[in-house]
């Protein structure tokens, strides 16, 4: 047997890891992706007041700590019994647009964009931001940093501080917005949109006019059948910060929706030996395994799998690039998981979109940003969808509103068994009778990089450095290649 | 008034053990350098174009931050320039969501963003032990590292 070797992360160690073991043949056996787990969080919080969650929530990750801070202040008004008023639901959503505004512009330009804009088969050095803005000039640099800066500014006007917001609490806001901050906001959504069109012309330009990269996004090697989740509202329309969660199977049947308490009785998870993170699954369907198809209970959570979950979206310019979308693609659901990029720029068009139908919702400037709670604390459960994937916090408290338990389903932990099978995918095609087609390193980056895995403990290391590290192992175990590439 | 010159930045996470080293380290620094205005002290939880964009305006910056190199004893703390790290920054990530430090500032330097040059970012790490469990406590090692690392910061903002 051999044993490959990939090291994709290392924080501050080398933990997070991903092992494949060839058989006799030298085909692949079986492949393991091992993600760190940060320990110990739940035990932290007990304890605590549990209107301080939507702010030690947000420390749990370096990348998506908005995305925190909403399922938080979601939660906490579920323990409080408390529903905040439209107002202050408008700002939330509000801010949480501008973020995915900004988290989605990151992705594209700085990681998933440069593959298809430089190629898969650019040098490594290449396929970064750097290389984006010299093929296609300085202005996106440009853009990309002004999108970047008002994004922030919202998230800061409206959450109090940048990157990690601090003004929700139990029933809404601790504040408002004036009406001339709201005319900036305003002015930013605008620009925000034409961004969001900016990036979809050139997806199209540069992605859909070049046949190869169709042919690869079209391909077998990224393709899996499997369910899909997503946040949605009363008319089944993609939404972010409320609603139902809604799973549709592998044919794009709608398999369950329920409502954000009822998650435990629809997900629950498998436990296997040789990794900390357990693999979320549908309950109804159970797990047979990291297999794709209707029998299989594993589902994908990423902005392809919000649309394949809707009926549509719910802004006009936005929806116009949906229906173009499954046009392009052959219809729903699209299960050619490199398809998130092009879905995670239909949602970029969305927020901005959000952004700006919020800002000029004649209640935005209410200073009815607040209910106060009257009810006993209990328990609650808060959903919204983090850019990577639906993100479930529920917490339970004593009377007093003290932390007594909690659980949490992030982002990147629901696709977990998705990504173990596309780098499987990636490897089975790229490794042959014991030898190693050199581009499985990149392959397997693109797989996972496609899901925006969010390792949030991986933010600010020092040297900063992600190594993509392959160890090939001979049949009896020993070491006989490194493949190894910094991504 | 002129904007500050030097930026002073603890980086990390309050809550995950050591890794909040970097924070604790600028709470401190922050104390003695109080009446210094051409001084700035910060903390945060980001890295690649966040940090990037932090800096902007500065063309001098401290960075504080725990380091796992496992080749020296916990709390020993380390000083070298952004620019002494080991280059590979045309590659992608500190994350697997973000551009390296490095990245970033060309892509803010190309953009004529006033960003200090790699040089002139100095990094004082302290070796860091504990950093996958929640915590605000230091493990016993780094915490009693935490004035030598505010000497070094001091140190640096001299030279």
């Amino acid at each position: 047997m051999q044993r490959i070797t990939i090291d994709p992360i290392t924080r501050l160690e080398g933990h997070g890891k991903i092992e494949i073991f060839l058989n006799d043949e030298g085909n692949v056996a079986n492949t393991y992706f091992q993600i760190p787990e940060l320990r110990g969080f739940e035990r932290f919080c007990i304890g605590r007041p549990v209107e301080e969650m939507p702010l030690l929530t947000n420390r749990i990750c370096g990348v998506c700590p908005e995305a925190h801070h909403m399922a938080a202040a979601k939660a906490v008004d579920a323990v409080y019994h408390v529903d905040p008023p439209a107002p202050a639901k408008k700002l939330r959503e509000l801010l949480y647009s501008a973020f995915y505004c900004t988290d989605h512009t990151t992705h594209f330009y700085a990681l998933g964009g440069p593959d298809f804009i430089m190629g898969p088969d650019a040098p490594v050095a290449e396929r970064n931001i750097l290389g984006v803005i010299h093929k296609v000039g300085l202005e996106v640099g440009g853009k990309v940093i002004q999108m970047r800066k008002y994004g922030h500014t919202v998230v800061e006007i409206i959450g109090g501080r940048k990157v990690h917001p601090c003004t929700s609490i139990p029933g809404g806001l601790t504040k408002g917005i004036t009406e001339e901050q709201r005319k900036q906001i305003e002015e930013m959504g605008r620009f925000a949109i034409e961004f969001a069109q900016f990036s979809l012309k050139a997806f199209n330009d540069i992605v859909l006019g070049n046949k190869q990269y169709v042919d690869l996004i079209l391909g077998d090697i990224y393709t899996h059948h499997t369910y899909y989740m997503g946040l949605v509202d009363e008319n089944n329309k993609v939404n972010f910060y409320d609603g139902k969660v809604r799973v549709v199977d592998p044919d794009g049947k709608e398999f369950v929706k329920y409502a954000p308490k009822d998650y435990a009785d629809n997900i629950a998870e498998h436990v296997e030996p040789w990794t900390y993170l357990k693999f979320p699954y549908l309950k109804k369907v159970g797990w047979k395994g990291l297999v794709d198809g209707k029998d299989s209970g594993i589902y994908m959570a990423t902005p392809l799998s919000r649309l394949n979950a809707s009926d549509g979206m719910a802004t006009p310019l936005a929806q116009a690039e949906y229906e173009k979308f499954y046009k392009t693609l052959g219809g729903k659901p699209v299960h050619q998981r490199l398809a998130i990029h092009w879905a995670r720029l239909v949602e970029l068009l969305y927020a901005a979109e959000r952004w700006m139908e919020l800002a000029t919702d004649p209640e935005i400037t209410s200073p009815n940003f607040h209910t106060i709670p009257t009810e006993k604390p209990t328990e609650g459960v808060g959903i919204v969808e983090a850019p990577r994937g639906t993100l479930t916090h529920h917490y339970w408290t004593d009377e007093r509103g003290v932390v007594t338990k909690v659980n949490l389903i992030v982002g990147t932990t629901n696709n977990y068994a998705p990504i173990t099978m596309s780098i499987k995918k990636a490897a089975d095609s790229l490794i042959k009778k014991g030898k190693v087609n050199e581009g499985l390193l990149n392959m397997v980056e693109m797989a996972f990089r496609a899901y925006d895995p969010c390792f949030g403990c991986a933010t600010h290391s020092l040297p900063g450095q992600m190594p993509l590290e392959i160890t090939i192992h001979a049949a009896d175990g020993e070491r006989v290649d490194v493949l190894k590439q910094y991504c | 008034m002129d904007a500050p010159k030097t930026l002073i930045i603890g980086l990390g996470n309050p809550i995950l053990g050591d890794d909040g080293v970097g924070w604790r380290v600028a709470e401190e620094v922050a104390k003695f350098i109080s009446d210094q205005r051409e001084v700035e002290v910060d903390c945060v939880s980001v890295g690649g174009l966040s940090l990037m964009e932090r800096m902007t305006g500065f063309k001098r910056v401290i960075l504080i931050d725990a380091i796992y190199t496992g080749q020296c004893a916990e709390g020993t703390v380390q000083r070298s320039d952004l620019s002494d790290l080991p280059d590979l920054t045309s590659g992608h990530s500190a994350s697997a969501h973000d551009t390296s430090l490095r990245t970033a500032l060309k892509v803010g330097r190309s953009m004529n963003v006033t960003l200090p040059d790699d040089e002139a970012v100095t990094i004082i790490a302290v070796e860091a032990k504990n950093v996958y469990d929640f915590t605000q406590e230091l493990s016993a090692a780094v915490a009693a590292a935490v004035p030598q690392a505010v000497q070094s910061v001091l140190d640096a903002l001299k030279n």
